[in-house]
């Protein structure tokens, strides 16, 4: 299973888009009129990859996630997952991991995480089942019928993330996941979400204000600029994989992350 | 340890109190024309509970009672959930609504007897006007407790309104509504007992105003002791319902 995830990583000049924005760009109506948010995004993403969304605060990368996943229309412009327009949200093929506080209260992390199969009025003891399985994938087996307010903010993340893959979509959308998180248990979050993408092979677009988790994480990071958000640099992250915390020390994780750096400071 | 301590003083106090109640009229400490020892408090209740007068005037405060809470509940909760939901109707009457709210509405009950005389409709409809400003601001307010990042969640794994209506804004709106549920009926109780001890025929408040009147001290308080108990009951019930659907509150 792990070498899928690294293989088509390696071939993805070969491998199909699994999300394609066309033109992309967006104005929402503010007190003093037209603000331009999002200004022409074009952006592919191959089929397995893992692209982190990085830029300054209000440029917009949460507007265009809320478009990938559906749940904003754009002012103008495509968005095509696996081929196929992006209208409304469609769970079979974008799965979405919001930030903190995101888990029902009234619910234990099963419940949780079953909670798009009981929309789907999927029977009560597979969906039970594929639910378990999730929590066992995001280290939480043994920890279903714990509610919410019993669990760290780690676990709730991994809960997430696991209602994130509950239902198998290709494509993983996630907003900020661990920005609430303490900066140990970040690294560590991190670190289990590399684990579980190369396990399930999915494609990860991910949203971050943090350079270092970018670089760590990335096979590629996209930088955007301040509003109107528009995609100044694609930067190809090419440290070898499986990533260890020891790379964050090395010339090359530096660069990396200065480049990143120089493209949001000097931005207008 | 503390708890079963602080259980056991609420007993003590409780038994001292019933006691002194019962002991010091019958020593002449106390007038017992104006209080009664307890156990002639009691036996009077138990010969009221007998009577076929107060039988009927309990069934029509009762049903006063329920009619009243049936309308004013709903009411209220639509109007509140159309102030916390609609920008437009919000702005208009939120802020009327919250200058009504204050007025002591004892001072329109002469206003429902010239409209509605002093019958069964002059209750319900005092009794109306008395609960539905709590259940409309109690349910603007469970509106609001919905979390926008909750229903977004739901959004984005295509739940439908329906859906999130039933998954999202009921379980989210639950604990309040049930709080408010218990409010609500301690001020239509009330809405009704002021009704029917200011201008009635019949109900149980009208008895206990007219056995204040008569200065019938243990038919009085053996009718103090059967609403409090009443109230209090419903009140404990809705209180155990909303503790057992608000665990996760923290």
């Amino acid at each position: 299973m792990q070498h899928l995830a690294h293989m088509s990583a390696a071939q993805n000049a070969q491998a199909k888009t699994a999300v394609e924005v066309r033109g992309l760009s967006h104005v929402y109506a503010g007190r003093e009129g037209a603000v331009p948010a999002l200004s022409d995004i074009e952006l592919d993403v191959p089929a397995g990859r893992f692209v982190v969304i990085v830029g300054p605060s209000g440029c917009g990368k949460t507007s265009l996630l809320m478009m990938l996943a559906g749940l904003r229309p754009p002012s103008s412009g495509t968005i095509l997952c696996d081929g196929r327009p992006i209208t409304k949200p469609d769970p079979a093929r974008v799965g979405v991991v919001f930030q903190e506080a995101s888990l029902y209260p009234w619910l234990t992390a099963v419940e949780n995480v079953e909670f798009p199969l009981v929309l789907k009025h999927a029977p009560r003891a597979e969906r039970r089942a594929r639910a378990e399985a999730m929590l066992k994938l995001v280290g939480l087996d043994g920890f279903g019928t714990r509610y919410p307010h019993e669990l760290s903010g780690g676990m709730k993340q991994r809960v997430s993330i696991a209602r994130g893959l509950v239902q198998d979509p290709p494509v993983l959308l996630m907003d900020e996941p661990f920005a609430a998180l303490d900066e140990q248990t970040r690294m560590t979050m991190g670190h289990e979400l590399l684990r579980i993408w190369s396990q399930t092979a999915k494609t990860v677009v991910f949203i971050t204000h943090s350079l270092t988790e970018a670089v760590y994480l990335a096979d590629e990071v996209i930088v955007m600029s301040a509003r109107p958000g528009r995609i100044l640099d694609r930067i190809a992250i090419d440290l070898p994989r499986p990533r260890t915390y020891q790379m964050m020390a090395t010339d090359l994780f530096g660069r990396l992350r200065e480049r990143i750096w120089e493209q949001i400071r000097t931005s207008p | 340890m503390r708890g079963s301590v602080i259980i056991l003083v609420r007993i003590a106090i409780l038994a001292a109190l019933l006691a002194a109640w019962e002991v010091l009229p019958r020593l002449g400490l106390v007038n017992p024309m104006l209080l009664p020892p307890l156990s002639d408090v009691l036996g009077t209740l138990v010969a009221i509970l007998g009577r076929a007068d107060v039988h009927e005037a309990l069934a029509v405060t009762g049903a006063e009672v329920v009619v009243a809470f049936i309308i004013a509940v709903p009411l209220g909760a639509a109007l509140g959930v159309l102030a916390a939901e609609n920008a437009y109707f919000g702005e208009i009457f939120r802020p009327m609504l919250f200058y009504v709210f204050s007025i002591p509405k004892s001072i329109f009950l002469p206003m429902f007897i010239l409209t509605f005389g002093i019958g069964f409709p002059q209750k319900v409809a005092y009794a109306t006007f008395s609960t539905v400003f709590i259940v409309i601001m109690s349910a603007s307010a469970a509106v609001e407790s919905v979390k926008a990042e909750h229903l977004l969640v739901a959004q984005s794994y295509g739940a439908t309104p329906a859906q999130i209506l039933r998954r999202v804004y009921l379980p989210s709106m639950l604990p309040i509504l049930l709080e408010a549920l218990r409010i609500s009926m301690i001020f239509n109780f009330t809405g009704v007992m002021i009704a029917e001890m200011y201008a009635a025929r019949t109900g149980i408040g009208h008895m206990i105003a007219n056995w204040g009147e008569n200065f019938q001290m243990p038919q009085l308080f053996a009718g103090v002791i059967l609403l409090a108990t009443a109230a209090m009951l419903f009140n404990e019930l809705v209180r155990a319902l909303e503790t057992r659907c608000s665990t996760w509150r923290t």
